[in-house]
This record gives structure tokens, C-alpha cells and sequence, in this order.
């Protein structure tokens, strides 16, 4: 699954820990998030997408919607 | 989810971890001697009690080290998670492959025995850790 918190993230000039104290996670977290080796809970995608303001699906994007979305 | 914590009360539960490590590794050292052939400690109520010794403060042990996993967040818990998978089968394993030695040729107990063994289990739930670390960074 590919998101992009490290772009969302950086626009709002957070380090990964200002990120991972808004979250209530380890900053080892949302490294493993950012680089696509973790994929975070139902609950933990919710708070990103509230945090940053906008629905899930606008940070993280299937895979499998991203291939069949290609002509 | 990460249970709520502050400074104090991170501190307090540290504290409290610390104090379950000594007692339970005073309990193991106090019972290791306690059992030395040399001592040959009388009546024999008395070494089954210095072998129980450990039990409680281990439980303890057990109970502050679940609650910690427990506090940790989600990837954390996944971490400690995978590092039980590997180390559980790596364990019978281990037992698995003594118990087949122990068959075909005499084990000696002196260098075989559970009180050599059991040392083994945390440090394949080290390995675990290790290499689950290793995954998500």
C-alpha cells in the first residue's frame, strides 16, 4: 500500500516526531509507515486521515486500485 | 492503541520493572545456590521450597512485562508479536532435537539438563526481536 504522509507531513514542516507524538506513536512507527514497510491499523489510518484533514483514501492508495486504474 | 502515560507514571512503571528484574534475578541466584550439591541442603521440603522460590517473583515479572507490550503501540506489539512466532517453534525446536539426542546417544544432565536449556528460550525471543526489528526498519 503506498500513502503519502511523508509529503503531507513535510508540508506542514513536522518532524517524524511531532508526527508520531500527534499520534500517540512511536516515531519508529511512523518511519516504518512513511517507508511503506508497516502498514498502520484501520484505527491508526483513521486518526492520520483526521489529523491531516481529509479522507483515508486520499493518503493511502491499494495497490490493487492503483493497477486497475492504469489504462 | 498506546494507553495513556506521562513522565510519572512512565517513571513509576520503569521503577516498578527494574525492582520485578532484581527481585526475580535475586530469586533465581538465591535458589541456584540454595540447590548447589555442595550444600546439600536438609530437609528435602526445604530444597523443593528454594526450587518454588522463583515462581512469584517471576509471575510478577511476567505480569509487568505483558502490561508493557500491552502500553507499547501497534508496531511495537506486532514486533514482540513476530519475535514470540520465531521463537516459539525455534524452542520446540530445540526440546524437539535434545529429546532425539537424548535417544541416540546419552545426554550428559550435568551440561543437558532444564536449568542449561531454559537459557536458551530468551535469547531466541532476542533473535525474534531482532529480526523483526530488522523487517521494519
Amino acid at each position: 500500500m503506498k500513502n503519502r504522509l511523508r509529503v503531507l507531513r513535510a508540508e506542514r514542516d513536522w518532524t517524524q516526531a511531532d508526527l508520531a507524538e500527534r499520534l500517540e506513536v512511536s516515531r519508529q512507527t511512523v518511519n516504518a509507515v512513511e517507508t511503506e514497510k508497516y502498514e498502520p491499523s484501520l484505527s491508526l489510518a483513521f486518526k492520520i486521515a483526521r489529523l491531516f484533514g481529509g479522507p483515508i483514501e486520499d493518503i493511502f492508495q491499494d495497490n490493487e486500485n492503483n493497477r486497475s486504474a492504469r489504462p | 492503541m498506546q494507553t495513556e502515560t506521562t513522565p510519572k507514571t512512565e517513571r513509576r512503571w520503569m521503577y516498578t520493572g527494574y525492582a520485578a528484574t532484581i527481585v526475580w534475578g535475586i530469586s533465581l541466584i538465591v535458589a541456584r545456590l540454595a540447590l548447589d550439591k555442595e550444600l546439600q541442603l536438609e530437609p528435602t521440603s526445604l530444597r523443593v521450597a528454594a526450587a518454588l522460590l522463583p515462581v512469584l517473583p517471576t509471575a510478577v515479572f511476567i505480569w509487568f512485562f505483558v502490561a508493557r507490550v500491552r502500553g507499547l503501540d501497534e508496531l511495537h506489539r506486532r514486533v514482540h508479536l513476530e519475535a514470540l512466532v520465531i521463537a516459539y517453534p525455534l524452542a520446540i525446536l530445540l526440546l524437539v532435537t535434545l529429546g532425539f539426542l537424548q535417544m541416540a546417544i546419552d545426554l550428559s544432565p550435568e551440561d543437558w539438563s532444564y536449568r542449561h536449556v531454559w537459557v536458551y528460550l530468551p535469547f531466541f525471543y532476542f533473535l525474534g526481536l531482532v529480526i523483526s526489528w530488522r523487517r521494519y526498519r
